[in-house]
């Protein structure tokens, strides 16, 4: 094969960190990467993707976690022919000790291509191409580093979180400590696909929502709280005496109006029975607005992407609820979603399609879950009702 | 239909016998793949059960998982 | 057989010792520059962040010189945001400096905070995927390189998060972005009959089509299927339970760019991203058209937006109509829904701008 990458080549160019030279770098010691980089020059002059569906890889075992993948042209790029990826349950909110990392990459040089991606979509540490043969004993290496494989296919995905406690004052409870909990206990879930499709669990700690957990989780968990917003009226008065146009700026955007400024005591007032806790107020003013104490979050569910049925972002199903180990009630509340969506989805349905299918009452009624007006923005308009 | 004791299951045995496992193997037998519920409403067994199994199955190498657009379990083929 | 089911590493052997001290304590931060955090605890203690742009794709040798700098300034410790940045902690303030002077040594920008434009989430593209309808590493380097100075600046009216989606599958929030680009196709499948026979399950591939648009092969002795082509709209769901319908195709496939989304609840609830551009070829190796869509939007949102106003946040006060107007951007039919949720986007009232 030609070993020019004149397209390529091209996005070595400009400021941004270029993952050409990343597979460039890799190229020098593996020929895999070195095939990938030529695959990836092919489909820049055709203009399509030259890699097929997987079919059945793995480690024995498990049903998740590795991803086949093959080459369509075999003969021209031998090294990457088959060049599978292993998805790798990353450490709850992306922390990492370089002795875990370095012993990643000693493992991912002998068994893969050596190139990776930190981080897939979904959270995972992705290990980007290795061969059939690889993959046992890379797995079995990796397991005795520490390191397990995340979920893929009908399974429950590796569940992600923010950065929570660990770094931030805005987590209503611990992100890292929920996933890692429930990481542990749905083994079986991640590993072996069982169900009609795909189940991503996120956890953001405050309404920001940094993890994008309402738009991409089946299961979707925002922390907030139950009490008011803490205002230090010292700390206000030192940002608007540093020149910050606090009417404007927060008094002004605050989307329900549920904050006053008194010009004359030099006071931010909340009107707490109006506040939504959006997080606007604090996230533009830290270190003197804080969110309340009486923490938990509110669990959503249903969000996706479009195929099939259109996009969701996810739906109220509890307004607030506690989220202390041992996390009992979340648990509780996932196997009764799992067991209604198992008996009742039809082969890549998600959980979100099924219940417009059959309708968030029904859902209501099978969970044993009241209706409250917090899940809906209005009730409905229509005469269509079955009692 | 969803019980709130799913877990329960006081009738039901709480060990996944080599007889439940049979009965698994034998379904597939007669199927190029399927779903574990396909597989518990086939042979009339509790699904939570059918799921241990099928992970022992797994384990065991005695089944494996094949994805084509959702994932389906199969007899390994030797 | 080794070990199953241990699950990833405990996140506790992760961190720092000033993390673990100051777990749950913390009071406050700032910004202290761009790419530069400073977390204050309830204990008195600090510490400060460096957050790095990524490729995402990266080599393990890149990896070890990124565990090399977090060995010289981190005491080995570093962490990966959701949007692939990665972050140097340190709690000595004189660390920063050297941290930044290293980093940019092997050639990673340091900012991504605040109002700025941060690293794009993204998926495999030609990387690695079967179904992709574009590349997506190749546009986002391209994009990037373009929004480099909003990356390493906070000069934005609010922050701005940019999501590639090789298909329409969007692996990752590409949905709900202020700004997405989405590979799409634009021709039906071209079915192999005899890799039907040998590949697909029939009834699963009919189900599978969400407008209905596939039927069994007329001929009783062709075991395979037939797509209404008026009725397709190349979502590629057929090819996901079935390898021969694909629906790659040079001059079919391109992107579409959508604009206006979020996530955070901040101000407005989440909303989706829109339609603003239908189409736009596949140009590699560096997609002017869609750069210069991406920068065009990015440019008229920095100079007519009001502070801390999202880009959705600005679309809906200013009104589509003005914006398409602003942007010199065309709406056309395909801008107009006719899918499930479709009236929800009629406009039922007399109120608009000019």
């Amino acid at each position: 094969m030609s070993e020019e990458t004149p397209l390529l080549d091209e996005l070595e160019k400009g400021p941004w960190p270029s993952y050409v030279k990343e597979i460039k770098r890799a190229a020098k010691k593996k020929k895999a990467a070195k095939d990938l980089l030529g695959i990836q020059e092919l489909s820049y002059k055709d203009k399509v993707t030259h890699w097929k569906h997987g079919g059945i890889v793995g480690v024995t075992g498990y049903g998740s976690g590795v991803i086949g993948r093959y080459c369509d042209q075999p003969e021209k790029f031998p090294d990457a022919a088959a060049f599978h990826t292993m998805r790798i349950n990353h450490p709850a909110g992306w922390f990492y000790n370089t002795k875990s990392l370095r012993e990643l990459c000693d493992i991912w040089e002998q068994y893969g291509s050596g190139m990776t991606n930190f981080h897939g979509s979904t959270g995972d540490i992705i290990l980007l191409g290795t061969t059939t043969e690889n993959l046992q004993p890379c797995f079995d290496a990796l397991t005795e580093k520490g390191f397990d494989l995340g979920g893929s296919g009908s399974a429950l995905r590796t569940i992600a979180g923010c950065v929570g406690p660990a770094r931030c004052e805005w987590a209503n409870f611990d992100t890292l400590n929920l996933i890692y909990d429930l990481t542990l206990e749905f083994q079986d879930e991640i590993h072996r696909p069982r169900w009609p499709y795909k189940f991503k669990i996120k956890a953001s700690g405050c309404p920001n929502d940094c993890v994008a957990a309402i738009a991409r989780a089946d299961f979707t968990i925002i922390g907030t709280w139950r009490d008011n917003l803490r205002i230090d009226q010292v700390a206000v008065r030192n940002y608007v005496d540093h020149g910050f146009d606090i009417k404007t700026l927060v008094v002004g955007k605050c989307p329900t109006e549920a904050l006053e400024w008194d010009e004359g005591s030099k006071e931010l007032r909340l009107k707490a029975d109006d506040c939504v806790r959006c997080m606007h107020c604090i996230n533009k003013m830290p270190k003197a607005i804080r969110p309340g104490v009486d923490s938990g979050a509110t669990i959503l569910v249903g969000g996706k992407a479009p195929i099939i049925k259109g996009a969701y972002l996810s739906w109220v199903l509890v307004p607030f609820v506690k989220v202390e180990p041992p996390y009992e009630e979340v648990k509780d509340l996932l196997r009764k979603i799992w067991d209604w969506w198992d008996e009742n989805g039809r082969t890549r349905e998600r959980l979100a399609e099924l219940i417009e299918r059959i309708g968030l009452k029904n859902f209501l009624k099978d969970l044993g879950i009241p209706p409250v007006p917090q899940m809906v923005y209005k009730p409905r308009a229509n005469p269509y009702v079955y009692f | 239909m969803v019980t709130d004791n799913f877990e329960g299951g006081a009738e039901l045995p709480d060990e996944i016998t080599s007889e439940l496992k049979q009965k698994i193997v034998d379904y597939l037998k007669t199927v190029s793949k399927a779903k574990n519920r396909e597989v518990a409403r086939a042979i009339d067994a509790d699904k939570h059960l059918v799921d241990k199994a099928i992970a022992e199955l797994s384990k065991e190498g005695k089944i494996e998982y094949l994805y084509l657009g959702a994932s389906f379990i199969k007899l390994k083929e030797n | 057989m080794g070990r199953t089911d241990i699950g990833p590493p405990d996140y506790r052997e992760m961190l720092p010792d000033f993390i673990k001290k100051n777990y749950g304590k913390w009071r406050y931060h700032e910004t202290i520059r761009p790419g530069v955090l400073k977390h204050v605890s309830e204990t008195g203690d600090e510490v400060y962040t460096v957050r790095a742009g990524s490729p995402r794709l990266l080599s393990v040798d890149s990896i070890r010189d990124i565990c090399d700098i977090a060995d010289r300034y981190c005491d080995g410790h570093l962490r990966f945001t959701s949007r692939y940045n990665i972050e140097f902690m340190t709690d000595k303030k004189a660390n920063v400096d050297g941290l930044i002077e290293d980093l940019k040594k092997i050639g990673l920008p340091v900012g991504g905070t605040g109002n700025s434009v941060s690293n794009i989430v993204h998926t495999q593209g030609w990387i690695h995927c079967h179904s992709a309808a574009t590349d997506a590493s190749g546009i986002v380097k391209a994009i990037m390189d373009e929004m480099y100075e909003y990356f390493t600046s906070m000069k934005l009216p609010a922050y701005v998060r940019i999501a590639v989606a090789c298909c329409i599958n969007m692996c990752g929030a590409v949905h709900c972005s202020d700004l997405a680009i989405v590979g799409v196709h634009r021709k039906p499948p071209k079915i192999d009959h005899e890799k039907v026979l040998a590949q697909c399950e029939i009834p699963t591939t009919i189900q599978s089509c969400p407008t209905g648009a596939i039927r069994r092969h007329p001929d009783p002795n062709i075991k395979s299927v037939v797509v209404r082509e008026d009725l397709c709209m190349y979502c590629a769901n057929c090819f996901t339970v079935c390898p021969a319908m694909p629906l790659a195709d040079p001059e079919g496939d391109g992107v579409a760019i959508y604009a206006g989304g979020k996530v955070s609840n901040a101000r407005k609830p989440p909303m989706f991203s829109r339609m603003v551009v239908p189409f736009l070829p596949n140009n590699p190796p560096r997609w002017p058209e869609v750069v210069d869509v991406i920068k065009k939007i990015v440019d008229v949102y920095a100079s007519n937006a009001k502070r801390y106003e999202r880009l959705g946040e600005w679309i809906e006060r200013i009104g589509w109509e003005k914006f398409f107007k602003l942007t010199g951007i065309p709406f056309t039919e395909q801008h107009i829904d006719d899918f499930t949720h479709a009236v929800e986007t009629y406009r039922t009232t007399t109120q608009f701008k000019w």
